[in-house]
């Protein structure tokens, strides 16, 4: 047995001339729910498909389970269980027809697992594939993946447009139906919510890179949120980027200034007394909150740039 | 019944350990009362079942619930962790980062107090009722 369930060294991909993965490394070790963050375009669909082999990287290499993503033979795939948002399934069949033919298929078949997911979806086996809707589509796309019994579950944004109630099957099926010390999840959404609940693992991409991989707590942690109002005179006086290198966000609120920072060693409460804050106030932080201010670091600032020079004029 | 919230400043686990202990604090979890399953709290709110075990860890750790093997995770009977020097260390501590935290809002102390006692007192603790024995001589 591998040591990582999966791995990823030094993978770079480009697309004509744009690079989607640029030298990304990722190791992941059996078990728990890892999931996958990042703004459009960061790389995150593109890193399944070069972990499931459906995708040639253009340097680096990739494996699962111990196993090259690019020579995957039909043992490996079979414990590997995908779904991604479009949840592409056999329009002319019916869900009876389906569930026989990948029985068939799969000599781990659950059916228990099967039949409870299917229920969790209320889908009868009647049913006629192109006659379902999205949120009975990604059940079904679930229900498979997840009675092959597979040892790692790749989700691509599976609950993209779903409703509340569809989602809440999606998610009890997924934590609830089977033995999960065996099943690593790899999964990916822009969903802070859903993240909080079923994550035990946060990885952060962006531009093709993985910036941290770590327990949602511990990445809270790292992020400071302050509150302060300055003597008179405000703009001159409340400390900027150049005097707070790990600054992520800085807003003004009415006369309030917001300051969020990545790792601050120091009692940065101090600084801002330092420089004439009045009685500034660290604030907790959530997660959601926590990640946005991590994904538009200096977006904020060039941001605050351009009100500043507004302001003067 | 503990609630959660996502968006909350406090992490999953930590709102549900400060809920149960609310629950313990207040009278409507008593000892002995056994507390949802793992897997039953996880399934009861859709969340990731290592979350409510590292939660019921931490309750553990408190001494707030024991396992009883095979049986599940039951309520202890109140009893002081913490020896008195600790405790007195522990609020003094508190109380000295409360009062700079506030101490530049310029409000009048009895305000604060006030604020204090009316907040604590909503509470209902079990320190708080007439049935404590304690509290009755």
């Amino acid at each position: 047995m591998a040591e990582y369930i999966i791995e990823a060294h030094n993978i770079c991909k480009d697309y004509s001339n744009k690079r989607v993965l640029n030298s990304l490394n990722l190791q992941l070790p059996a078990g728990g729910v890892h999931a996958v963050v990042g703004g459009n375009g960061a790389g995150k669909s593109t890193l399944f498909r070069v972990l499931l082999g459906l995708v040639q990287p253009t340097s680096g290499s990739a494996s699962i389970l111990g196993c090259d993503s690019r020579e995957l033979t039909p043992q490996i795939r079979g414990k590997i269980g995908f779904v991604n948002e479009d949840h592409s399934l056999p329009e002319w069949m019916t869900v009876k027809a389906l569930t026989k033919m990948q029985k068939s298929h799969y000599p781990q078949w659950q059916d228990d697992v099967y039949q409870q997911v299917i229920g969790n979806f209320f889908l009868r086996p009647a049913q006629k594939i192109s006659q379902l809707s999205r949120g009975e589509r990604a059940g079904l796309c679930l229900a498979m993946a997840l009675a092959q019994k597979p040892e790692v579950l790749i989700l691509d944004e599976p609950t993209l447009g779903l409703d509340v109630v569809a989602k809440q099957s999606f998610f009890e099926s997924l934590l609830f139906t089977q033995d999960h010390d065996n099943c690593t999840i790899l999964y990916c959404s822009h969903h802070m919510e859903e993240v909080e609940r079923i994550a035990d693992s946060l990885i952060i991409m962006e531009r093709g890179e993985i910036k941290t991989v770590e327990a949602p707590e511990d990445f809270c942690q790292r992020i400071q949120y302050w509150v302060a109002e300055f003597n008179a005179n405000p703009l001159q006086q409340a400390p900027q980027k150049d005097l707070v290198p790990d600054l992520l966000q800085l807003r003004k609120i009415d006369d309030a200034y917001h300051y969020m920072v990545l790792d601050h060693q120091a009692d940065f409460g101090a600084f801002l007394r330092q420089h004439g804050a009045i009685s500034p106030m660290q604030n907790p932080v959530s997660l959601d909150r926590a990640i946005n201010a991590y994904l538009t670091r200096g977006l904020h600032l060039q941001q605050q740039k351009y009100l500043h020079k507004q302001e003067k004029v | 019944m503990i609630q959660i919230v996502t968006g909350d400043p406090r992490p999953i686990s930590k709102q549900i350990v400060d809920g149960i202990r609310m629950k313990i604090v207040t009278g409507e979890l008593v000892p002995g009362s056994k507390i949802p399953s793992v897997r039953g709290l996880a399934m009861q709110l859709t969340i990731n079942t290592n979350t409510v075990a590292r939660a019921y860890a931490k309750l553990t750790d408190e001494g707030l619930v024991e396992a009883r093997k095979g049986l599940g995770l039951f309520v202890c009977p109140p009893r002081q962790l913490l020896s008195d020097a600790e405790r007195e260390k522990r609020l003094g501590e508190q109380v000295d980062k409360f009062i700079n935290e506030i101490i530049g809002l310029n409000y009048p102390n009895q305000t604060i107090v006030d604020r204090l006692s009316e907040r604590l007192n909503a509470l209902n603790t079990f320190h708080n009722s007439p049935n404590n024995p304690k509290q009755a001589k």
